[in-house]
């Protein structure tokens, strides 16, 4: 139950218009064990078991990719939008702008800012709402094959792979030119490491709620989610390697709900 | 130098969903952004369908059919002569996917446009129902007429297009084919003009109204070039743009919802803009109080695209892997069935682990599936005794560059199947002479 628990703390923690678009992880399993344990020795029962579970999936794929396809669409206009405002905002109140104005110039800017930043947020959170479906529905096939000797998960999981929800690479390619806008537009500057380091712990106090938090909480469940299980096999996951595991662990500690 | 992806939405299900959602009354109709689906034109099927699965009550969970899925129901194959080149390919593998997930209801509805599609679904199928029943052929017949006497007549004349289909082994081609055809899709060269991967849908589904399409960058320039010809955001008509744009297989829905969006866009500034509001200004709030005493705007959100680009990088790394263990899989299966092919045209002593292939069809891809099961988990745990060895260096540069112990378990299997699975493969078929 590890898996079901960690996706649902993390569509607790996700934007509300998301949180009904996941994978029903727990009905689906739910389903799996009525059908090993009602099994029956008519082959019309088990065979209609499988077809129905099938047909859940395929609706749960469904459901992902028409969300998928919907946010990617507004990303991608999102994108453009962002880039024209940056250029309109450089162009009007920058120092060769048509009226420059320091004061405006800033303004707008530190607000663009805080835009491109959640922007950049909400993208790879869509890339993470494609891997933890793909992850469950892999968790359920196996599940599966194994409660009922099926041999549903390979040949299925190969057509999820195919499916645009489980394509994201536009979604990651926007996410890596949002990446550049940001290092361009807004450099950072060279600090000493100590001053870094502090400021980091200072910055403990500010992980509040939405994107940030959505994004400790979805990369603190990867990390979990691919400790090692009893079950872990050829078709494991190995263990993650995250580097400021230590820094985003301590993220957690103002949130109201503990992510253990 | 445009390209418009269609994506094939997993088929099969429009004829069991409405089946199901005939019987669903209670359906709580969820973001339908597609607008109504087209029930009643599906009628004939649905009977068939729901006269056949007289279990599927409401104890579903509504929220697995939502509306937008029935509005994907709708989905109607596209006319095979938009198809280019990739998108006929990506058509032929979408038959393949697509037949994976028939059910066998669907298989039987499927006219013989599906031709090549049952093949792989009597051997799915079959594999099933041999889990309970040794000899999966005689079965298979039962269970077809059993379904011929519960349901219509008519259905036998269905049948016997299905008997008549030869079930070839197909060996699945690896999808990785697919996954790296796909971004080329977006960035396709060609003049414009759309290009579709379609289903060939049983012809009893209704007419497509909003086939679900997947917009890219370059599509989307287009459709800002347009507007900004018909005068910006607020005069262009969806027609004109549709008109300007001239993207085969581009139809005024497409660009009327596009331009819906545009406008929200446009003229409510991100922050404001959709779901993410309440919570960016509650960061906002945190922020300008705690924040400006502490550690200021800056660094908080400099913070925040350093942990944003970590998942993110986590994400890409974590979709290679599982790419990678699903490709190891289906050459595992592969194996598996070639080792399974050389037995059967050897006719010789049948080894442990593959007792029973009594009168199996030509060429058959499945024993009974707890041996089949056996034998290609044998196959693994061939792997993982002579797995813990040397020749896993070569695995690890795609992976990330640091935390590379970690990820032992892996590599070696995978470079264990490259290296010695053709060594334990040809070892079993040794010890069967």
């Amino acid at each position: 139950m590890k898996f079901g628990k960690r996706l649902k703390q993390q569509i607790e923690e996700s934007l509300p218009a998301w949180r009904d678009k996941f994978l029903s992880y727990k009905e689906l399993k739910k389903l799996v064990r009525q059908i090993s344990s009602a099994e029956s020795c008519v082959e019309y029962g088990k065979a209609n078991a499988e077809a129905e579970f099938v047909h859940l999936l395929n609706n749960e794929i469904d459901k992902f990719n028409v969300f998928f396809m919907e946010q990617e669409e507004d990303f991608i206009i999102r994108h453009k939008e962002l880039q024209q405002r940056i250029k309109r905002v450089i162009e009007t109140w920058g120092p060769n702008g048509t009226k420059p104005s320091e004061a405006e110039y800033k303004d707008e800017m530190a607000k663009i800012r805080k835009d491109i930043v959640n922007f950049h947020g909400e993208m790879v959170l869509l890339v993470n709402y494609s891997n933890i479906n793909y992850t469950g529905l892999a968790k359920i096939l196996k599940k599966y094959d194994k409660r009922t000797g099926g041999l549903l998960r390979l040949p299925f999981i190969q057509k999820v792979l195919q499916q645009p929800f489980f394509i994201t690479d536009l979604v990651s390619k926007l996410v890596k030119e949002c990446e550049n806008i940001i290092d361009e537009v807004f450099p950072v500057e060279q600090e000493d490491e100590e001053e870094i380091v502090k400021e980091q712990r200072e910055a403990i106090t500010v992980a509040g709620k939405g994107i940030f938090r959505n994004t400790v909480a979805a990369l603190l469940s990867m990390q979990e989610i691919r400790r090692g299980s009893s079950t872990y096999g050829h078709f494991s996951l190995p263990p993650m390697d995250l580097p400021d595991s230590d820094l985003i662990h301590s993220f957690q500690l103002n949130s109201p709900i503990p992510i253990v | 130098m445009l390209a418009m992806c269609f994506f094939p939405v997993s088929s099969g299900r429009e004829v069991m969903e409405n089946s199901v959602s005939l019987q669903e009354s209670s359906l709580a109709p969820s973001n339908g952004t597609l607008g109504n689906s087209s029930l009643s034109p599906s009628i004939v099927t649905d009977h068939m369908c729901a006269s056949a699965l007289p279990h599927v009550q409401h104890s579903h969970n509504p929220a697995f059919i939502s509306q937008s899925s029935r509005d994907l129901a709708s989905l109607l194959p596209l006319d095979a002569s938009f198809s280019q080149s990739t998108a006929s390919l990506i058509h032929t593998q979408g038959n393949k996917d697509v037949s994976w997930s028939l059910d066998r209801l669907q298989m039987f509805l499927d006219f013989p446009e599906n031709t090549p599609a049952p093949n792989q679904l009597v051997e799915s199928s079959t594999s099933v129902l041999a889990s309970e029943d040794h000899n999966k052929k005689t079965n298979w017949q039962e269970w077809a007429d059993d379904l011929i006497n519960v349901v219509d007549p008519d259905w036998s004349k269905i049948l016997d297009n299905t008997n008549v289909l030869n079930p070839r082994v197909e060996l699945p081609k690896p999808s990785g084919d697919i996954s790296k055809q796909q971004p080329q899709f977006h960035q396709n060269q060609l003049v414009p003009h759309g290009e579709f991967s379609s289903h060939a849908y049983p012809s009893s589904t209704a007419p497509p109204t909003k086939p679900r399409m997947r917009w890219t960058p370059e599509l989307h320039e287009a459709f800002l070039e347009a507007v900004n010809q018909l005068g910006g955001s607020e005069r262009a008509t969806p027609k004109g743009i549709l008109k300007l744009m001239n993207v085969e297989g581009l139809t005024i829905y497409h660009v009327k919802s596009h331009l819906q969006k545009y406008r929200t866009a446009r003229y409510m500034p991100e922050t404001s803009e959709g779901t993410s509001e309440k919570r960016i200004t509650s960061i906002e709030e945190m922020k300008s109080i705690d924040l400006k005493t502490s550690i200021g705007i800056t660094e908080a959100l400099r913070l925040q695209v350093e942990v944003q680009k970590q998942l993110h990088e986590q994400l890409e790394i974590q979709r290679n892997l599982q790419l990678r263990i699903e490709e190891q899989g289906r050459y595992l299966q592969m194996m598996f069935e070639k080792q399974k092919k050389v037995e059967d045209e050897k006719g010789g002593a049948p080894s442990s682990a593959s007792d029973d292939l009594l009168a199996p069809l030509p060429g058959s891809k499945h024993p009974p599936c707890n041996n089949g099961k056996s034998d290609s988990e044998a196959l693994e745990q061939d792997h993982s005794r002579t797995g813990i060895g040397p020749g896993n260096a070569g695995t690890n540069e795609d992976k990330s560059s640091s935390g590379v112990s970690t990820k032992q378990k892996m590599p070696e299997t995978e470079s264990t199947v490259h290296d010695e699975s053709g060594f334990s493969v040809s070892k079993r078929a040794r010890t069967e002479k």
